[in-house]
C-alpha cells in the first residue's frame, strides 16, 4: 500500500497489529476516524490510553479491576469460602453472565503447557495456595477447559492443595444443553455415561 | 461381503480422468511399468483409509501442475451402497460418505477395511522400531475402541513432558511436582495401550505361524517378541526409576513409545539372519494374518490389495497364495502384474470370478 501521508501510514500499521485486523481493514478504520470530529477521535485515543495506564489487577484474584481489590472480591454478598479457579478473565465474564455463581474467583492467567513455555511458575498458583492457607476457603471449583492441558493443570493444583482441609471439585462435563444425544461425539457421550448423575441431583432445585 | 463396484480418479497421481468398473470378485490389473497399476491400488487404499499407503504428502498424490484431485468410489457393503468421495483442492481435504461430509476423517477409517501388501513392506522388518509400532497401532486401533484416543493423548502428554525436561535443563528449577503429574497422566493413558498390545500378540502369532507354514510349504518356527519395559515393572515404577536419566537426556527414555517388536525365525532375529525369501514369506504371513484378524472382527472380509506379488515370490508360493485368496474366506481381491499371461494363467481355475484390466 502506498500512502501520501506518513501519519496515515503509521496509524494503519498500528491498527494492523491488532488481532484479526489486516491492512485493508486497518485502512478502513483509519479513514473512518479521519471523517470524525477531532474531539471525538481524541476521546477515543484518551479512553484507550487511560484503560491501559490505569487498569489494575485485583490483588486477591488477579481479575481486572479499577481498585486494588476487584468489585467481586470486595463485595459483601459474595461467598468468600467458595473459589472458582479459571484460566483467564474471559472465563470470569462467562461465568458472571450465568448469574448462578455467588462465590469468588481465582484467575490463573493460563494453563500449564511447557510446549508453549508456560510452566507452573508463570501462573498465579502460589497466590492460590496462599489464599487457601490464610483465608477460610472451604471449596475450590476447577472451571478449566476439558483439554489435556486443562487436566494437567487440575492434577497439579490438586497436588499442591492436598494437605489443606479444602474440598476440590470440577465443573461437570458431558452433553450440552439443547444438544441431541446422537450428535454428541463419542468421547463426550462415553464420559457422560460413566459419570452419570443420580436423578435427585439432576432435577433442578 | 464388501465389494468395490466403481471408482473414478481425477488428477490422482498419473491419472488425468479415468473410470474403472469391477464386476468380478478377483481383479487382475496389468500394464507396463509406470502405467499406473500401483496408483490404482493406492486410490482404492485411499478411499478406505483417507490417505495414501505410500506417502503422507498430498502434493505427491496430485497430478503435476494441478491443484488437487478427486476420488469417487461406489462400495457395496452387505447389500448397502456407499458412495465415498475424497477431494483434495488447494491443500484442503474433504471426505464424504453418501454425500454427507465427515467432521473427523478418523470416523471413516474402519468402515471399509482393506489390507495392502506391497514391495515396500520389507521396511516393517528392516526399518526402525517406529515402522513396526505404526503397523501395529494401525491394526489395533481398528480392533479396539479407545486405543487410538489413548495413544494420541499419550503422545501429547509425552511432548509436554519432554518439553518440560528441556526447560529444566536450560533454565533449572525444581519441577518434580509437575513431572509427577505428567507421569500419572502417562501411566493412565499408556497402561491400557500396553495391555492391548500384550494381549493381542499371542493369538496373532499362531495365525502368522499357520500362514507361514502354508506359504513356505515347510515348518519353520516364526515368532514375534513384544519388547517393552512394562513387562518387568509397572509403568509408574519405570518412570520413577528413569526420572534422573530422563532429566539428563532431556527426554522420556522409557515407556510405550519405545516399544518394539522383534521378529524371529527359529529364534534368530529375522532382520539380520533370515534370507530374502524367508522374509517375504513372513511378510505375507503377517499381512494375511492381519487380514484374518480384521475379517473376524468385522465379520466380513476386507478388500485385499496385492501389489506386484509375482516379482516377490517363487512359483510355488505364488500358486499357494493364489489358491488361498481364491478361497471362500476371502473377499474382493485386486492384484497387479506386468504380464497379462501370468495373471490369466494363475487364475485359470477361477476364470468365472476373474476380471482383467489392461492399462494403456
Amino acid at each position: 500500500m502506498i500512502f501520501s501521508s506518513a501519519l496515515i501510514e503509521n496509524a494503519v500499521n498500528e491498527f494492523a497489529r491488532l488481532p484479526g485486523i489486516g491492512k485493508k481493514t486497518a485502512l478502513r478504520l483509519v479513514l473512518h476516524l479521519l471523517k470524525q470530529d477531532p474531539a471525538q477521535v481524541k476521546l477515543f485515543g484518551d479512553v484507550v490510553t487511560r484503560m491501559r495506564d490505569q487498569i489494575k489487577f485485583c490483588k486477591v484474584c488477579h481479575n481486572v479491576s479499577d481498585q486494588e481489590v476487584c468489585s467481586i472480591c470486595s463485595s459483601l454478598s459474595r461467598n468468600k469460602a467458595l473459589v472458582c479457579v479459571v484460566e483467564n478473565i474471559r472465563d470470569v465474564m462467562a461465568i458472571e453472565n450465568t448469574q448462578q455463581f455467588n462465590g469468588v474467583y481465582h484467575v490463573l492467567g493460563g494453563i500449564i503447557s511447557p510446549i508453549d513455555g508456560v510452566g507452573p511458575d508463570q501462573l498465579n498458583i502460589h497466590t492460590l495456595v496462599e489464599r487457601v492457607q490464610q483465608t477460610g476457603i472451604e471449596e475450590i471449583i476447577m472451571a478449566l477447559s476439558p483439554t489435556i492441558e486443562g487436566d494437567t493443570t487440575i492434577y497439579y493444583l490438586s497436588k499442591k492443595l492436598k494437605d489443606f482441609p479444602v474440598k476440590i471439585t470440577t465443573i461437570a462435563r458431558g452433553i450440552a444443553f439443547g444438544g441431541e444425544l446422537e450428535y454428541a461425539d463419542e468421547m463426550t457421550l462415553a464420559r457422560s455415561i460413566s459419570n452419570r448423575l443420580p436423578l435427585e441431583s439432576y432435577v433442578q432445585k | 461381503m464388501l465389494l468395490l463396484r466403481k471408482i473414478s480418479l481425477v488428477q490422482f497421481k498419473n491419472y488425468t480422468a479415468e473410470r474403472f468398473e469391477f464386476n468380478k470378485r478377483i481383479t487382475g490389473i496389468t500394464g507396463r511399468n509406470g502405467s499406473g497399476k500401483t496408483n490404482l491400488l493406492d486410490a482404492i487404499y485411499y478411499i478406505c483409509f483417507t490417505k495414501s499407503y505410500f506417502t503422507s504428502s498430498e502434493a505427491q498424490n496430485t497430478q503435476y501442475q494441478t491443484n488437487g484431485f478427486r476420488l469417487e468410489a461406489y462400495m457395496d457393503k452387505k447389500g448397502q451402497e456407499g458412495k465415498i468421495v475424497c477431494t483434495v483442492k488447494d491443500g484442503k481435504k474433504d471426505i464424504s460418505l453418501n454425500d454427507e461430509p465427515y467432521d473427523r476423517f478418523s470416523h471413516h477409517i474402519g468402515k471399509y477395511p482393506a489390507v495392502m501388501i506391497a514391495p515396500d513392506d520389507a521396511e516393517i522388518i528392516l526399518g526402525g522400531s517406529e515402522e513396526r509400532r505404526k503397523w501395529l497401532d494401525a491394526l489395533l486401533c481398528q480392533l479396539h475402541p479407545g486405543y487410538l484416543d489413548n495413544l494420541i493423548t499419550y503422545q501429547k502428554i509425552l511432548q509436554q513432558r519432554n518439553s518440560l525436561l528441556k526447560t529444566i535443563a536450560t533454565q533449572g528449577g525444581n519441577q518434580d511436582a509437575l513431572l509427577d503429574v505428567f507421569d500419572e497422566q502417562l501411566v493412565y493413558h499408556g497402561t491400557p495401550v500396553f495391555e492391548v498390545r500384550r494381549d493381542f500378540l499371542p493369538s496373532f502369532i499362531r495365525q502368522v505361524q499357520e500362514l507361514y507354514d502354508y506359504l513356505a510349504g515347510q515348518h519353520e518356527v516364526v515368532n514375534i517378541q513384544y519388547q517393552c519395559g512394562l513387562h518387568e515393572q509397572p509403568f509408574n515404577k519405570l518412570l520413577a526409576s528413569n526420572r534422573y536419566k530422563d532429566m539428563m537426556m532431556q527426554r522420556t527414555t522409557g515407556g510405550i513409545h519405545r516399544d518394539d517388536l522383534q521378529f524371529l525365525l527359529d529364534d534368530h532375529a529375522m532382520k539380520t539372519s533370515a534370507s530374502q525369501g524367508q522374509r517375504k514369506s513372513f511378510l505375507f504371513a503377517l499381512k494375511l494374518a492381519q487380514f484374518e484378524v480384521i475379517r473376524q472382527h468385522k465379520k466380513f472380509p476386507p478388500l485385499l490389495l496385492l501389489d506386484d506379488v509375482f516379482e516377490k515370490l517363487d512359483r510355488e508360493r505364488v500358486s499357494r497364495l493364489i489358491s488361498l485368496v481364491s478361497g471362500p474366506t476371502y473377499g474382493q481381491v485386486f492384484i497387479t502384474d506386468t504380464h497379462a499371461e501370468r495373471l490369466l494363467d494363475a487364475f485359470k481355475e477361477n476364470e468365472d470370478s476373474f476380471q482383467l484390466i489392461k492399462m494403456r
